[in-house]
């Protein structure tokens, strides 16, 4: 399927939802796991308590894509995460996120062909305030006629 | 005037520089250019005016784009509101001749870049199917290029008389300037880049080993 088909038919549509309950206990663990030691972000006494910025990267939801989306062939590969927050994530809290495909693209280099697939997560609280995105990319890379040698493709 | 023309900020997908950062880099570390020319991936940024950090920092800040082809990527100099619509940006698979040809129609200049690299340089292309007609110039020294890639590409240039820009290549900021292009005259627009480009007045340098 060409990537303008795929861009046509998939993107910008909501494919996945799932709830997130906030735990002050899993805010401190994954505050104490990047390092952090800033008190408002480790201890849940301090009034000022919330999640550290990066915590949203910690929410899956139950599909990487949409359920009909077609096998695309190649080599999948993790590429990495992003973060957006938009408002402090406090403990106590249930949040949900609705994921959709915010982007799809090609490009070329060394390896040969990838096609990148953003899913993005709009993570928003109880009154439906936004208060974080989260990019998931995934590459796919084209399996080259040649592996190596000879002319390209 | 010394000018690094291919870098990429995180405009570019897979860009992590600030160009804010290259300014300070460039001025921190005493590099010797003059400015450097945002080369974005598969898009001409029309949005973003640098001009305010590039009277700050005292370099040129200038705009262009790098496009993927059927001969391997290249770089578009001068591109106009005409060009960005003659061909789609945004495509990887751009015949070469379209996008040599629009450019030239619209006073633009292509460059094909890191001609040695595997796949996406020109060098294994000509070989499997000629050197495509309207190429004058090519980056003979890419700040990301490895082993002998810029020794073929120079070795083309030589063989098909074409002319040689340099560019670091730069997706980080510790990268700027590795590579980078000499012009005889003051360049401070892109459109006066695609001219000293067109009358061949320039030569490609390339700080690589000392950085």
């Amino acid at each position: 399927m060409e990537i303008e088909e795929l861009k046509r038919k998939f993107l910008n549509l909501d494919f996945d939802q799932r709830e997130f309950p906030v735990r002050a206990e899993a805010m401190v663990d994954f505050a104490t796991a990047v390092g952090e030691t800033a008190a408002h972000y480790t201890d849940p006494n301090h009034p000022e308590f919330r999640a550290v910025p990066t915590f949203p990267a910690r929410f899956h939801g139950r599909r990487m894509l949409p359920e009909d989306f077609p096998r695309l062939g190649g080599i999948p590969l993790d590429a990495g995460k992003a973060v957006m927050p938009k408002a402090p994530i406090r403990a106590g809290v249930t949040l949900v996120g609705r994921s959709h495909l915010h982007e799809i693209f090609e490009k070329t280099g060394r390896s040969g062909r990838m096609i990148f697939l953003v899913a993005r997560m709009e993570v928003r609280g109880p009154d439906e305030t936004l208060v974080a995105i989260v990019d998931s990319r995934m590459v796919i890379r084209e399996k080259p006629a040649k592996e190596a040698g000879g002319a390209p493709q | 005037m010394i000018l690094d023309l291919h870098s990429h900020s995180v405009k570019s997908d897979d860009g992590r520089a600030q160009v804010v950062n290259y300014c300070q880099w460039i001025r921190k570390r005493e590099l010797p250019l003059d400015g450097f020319v945002l080369t974005e991936h598969r898009q001409f940024d029309f949005e973003s005016d640098y001009s305010a950090l590039a009277r700050e920092h005292g370099l040129a800040i200038l705009k262009a784009s790098e496009v993927e082809t059927d001969y391997g990527h290249v770089l578009v100099f001068g591109v106009t509101p005409e060009l960005a619509l003659a061909f789609d940006f945004t495509s990887v698979r751009l015949p070469i001749g379209q996008v040599l040809e629009a450019s030239e129609r619209c006073g633009a200049v292509a460059v094909p870049c890191h001609p040695g690299r595997t796949r996406v340089g020109m060098c294994a292309h000509v070989a499997a199917r000629g050197a495509p007609p309207g190429v004058r110039i090519i980056e003979t020294y890419n700040g990301g290029s490895r082993g002998s890639e810029d020794e073929q590409a120079q070795a083309m240039a030589e063989r098909l008389g074409y002319l040689g820009i340099g560019g670091s290549d730069a997706h980080i900021v510790s990268h700027i300037g590795r590579c980078a292009t000499r012009f005889y005259n003051n360049v401070s627009s892109e459109r006066e880049l695609a001219e000293a480009l067109r009358a061949g007045e320039f030569e490609a340098v390339s700080w690589k080993s000392k950085s």
